[in-house]
């Protein structure tokens, strides 16, 4: 869609020759035009930019066309309650934020992964229950968060080849072969995506922890760590410094499995407290060679 | 003029007032600025602000947080603060909640510098980052 700049110059009804309504995308170019007396009215707001037109005739204010006020989308990520857009200009979109975070950690024989588990739709919460973490083999455990409608189709599909991978091979896949699997997957859908945001944790092949992250079309790195989804810019910071231990003077040291789990805790506390998707509870799961330990740990349900 | 009209020195409650009328004076083409005030009140006690960029102020008693990186600065401070630290503690903690949430911003970092404010008068150190 084409989101660009838009200028509309109406016959004005008025006695003032002069005056022109106009609207802006750009708050910016907003302020500019209002200093040279024509009227705009920036509003900034959660859901993304609005410009409300305003025409002043000398005598009378009028805000906006008389109908609607119009409205501007800066990213497709506006929640639209139905009054900031006139219907004909509302288009359908495909996609969905249906919320949540995920985060994993890799140790040195261990792998930790963890996602909330609400469902979310809007401003709305659909379910406090629903698991973002799916285990693709016995030492590999994907978490997505996204639109889940494509995340379960994308889980469906990663199934269906890791069967057939296991029934041609007669073995499981090993992780860094689903890492690759899955970012061929995404770019497969280049060009109408999945709407996922994924992180992939286990154990490689000789038994030591693995982080792939994603993004949404497919380019993967293993990593130390990864967190994906809405609350991701504020784990992200937290894990440089704590895992990776950077900007600090101390001595880094390897981590155990435990203390990971309590730092992945109090991660999903802090993004609980400040992110609305992100809350109800957080499913963890330990990877290690000899199996996959979960736990449920709850969170503030605001 | 404040001061010279009141003989004394403007209180961060007051200024804050202040900074938001200036702000919300330009409601219609607003000064691109989101600042946060930080200050000593007359007895002494801490007081933290935060505006928007047309002045809606928002007080609190933990942190406030400004900028281009909001969401990696909220993170940090809501892990790392506790209440009742101590001056050098505080500064570790601020220290650290900087430079690891402006590693991840490419809009800011190449340093920072924190103030520590206290009756006694105010300590100001600058950090060294990532120069990138």
């Amino acid at each position: 869609s084409d989101r660009g700049m838009e200028k509309r110059n109406q016959t004005p009804t008025s006695p003032n020759p002069h005056a022109t309504t106009m609207t802006s995308f750009l708050s910016a170019t907003a302020a500019v035009r209002s200093r040279n007396g024509e009227k705009c009215l920036p509003i900034h707001n959660s859901e993304g930019g609005a410009t409300i037109s305003v025409s002043f005739d000398g005598q009378n204010l009028a805000i906006g066309t008389g109908k609607y006020p119009t409205a501007s989308y800066h990213d497709d990520v506006g929640i639209d309650h139905g009054i900031t857009q006139a219907p004909w200009e509302r288009r359908f979109s495909p996609y969905e934020f249906n919320g949540g975070t995920t985060l994993a950690i890799s140790g040195k024989d261990y792998a930790v992964v963890a996602a909330d588990t609400r469902l979310s739709s809007g401003y709305e919460i659909l379910s406090r229950n629903i698991s973002k973490l799916h285990p693709l083999t016995e030492k590999c455990v994907l978490g997505s968060a996204g639109c889940k409608t494509d995340v379960d189709q994308l889980r469906s599909v990663l199934d269906i080849k890791m069967k057939v991978y296991a029934h041609n091979h007669r073995k499981p896949m090993a992780t860094p072969s689903v890492a690759q699997m899955l970012g061929n997957t995404l770019y497969y859908k280049r060009f109408f995506p999945y709407y996922a945001f994924n992180v992939l944790a286990g154990v490689d092949s000789e038994g030591k922890g693995a982080v792939y992250s994603y993004d949404a079309i497919g380019s993967f790195e293993r990593t130390p760590f990864s967190a994906s989804g809405s609350g991701q810019s504020f784990l992200i910071p937290l894990m440089d410094n704590v895992i990776s231990h950077k900007n600090r003077l101390d001595e880094k040291r390897d981590l155990e499995a435990e203390e990971v789990v309590e730092i992945v805790k109090d991660a999903f506390i802090t993004a609980g407290e400040r992110d609305i998707y992100t809350g109800d509870a957080v499913e963890i799961m330990i990877i290690r060679s000899d199996g996959i330990q979960k736990e449920l740990f709850q969170l503030k349900a605001d | 003029l404040y001061e010279l009209r009141e003989e004394r020195t403007m209180t961060p409650q007051v200024f804050t007032n202040l900074l938001s009328n200036i702000l919300y004076e330009k409601r219609f083409g607003p000064y691109f600025a989101e600042p946060v005030v930080a200050g000593l009140d007359e007895k002494g006690s801490p007081y933290l602000a935060t505006m928007d960029l047309i002045g809606a102020i928002e007080t609190t008693k933990d942190f406030v947080v400004s900028g281009t990186c909001d969401g990696n600065l909220y993170g940090m401070c809501e892990t790392l603060y506790k209440p009742d630290l101590g001056k050098e503690e505080l500064f570790e903690t601020l220290a650290q909640a900087l430079l690891a949430s402006v590693d991840r911003d490419a809009l800011s970092g190449w340093g920072g510098v924190v103030h520590i404010i206290t009756k006694e008068g105010v300590m100001s150190r600058e950090l060294k980052g990532r120069q990138d």
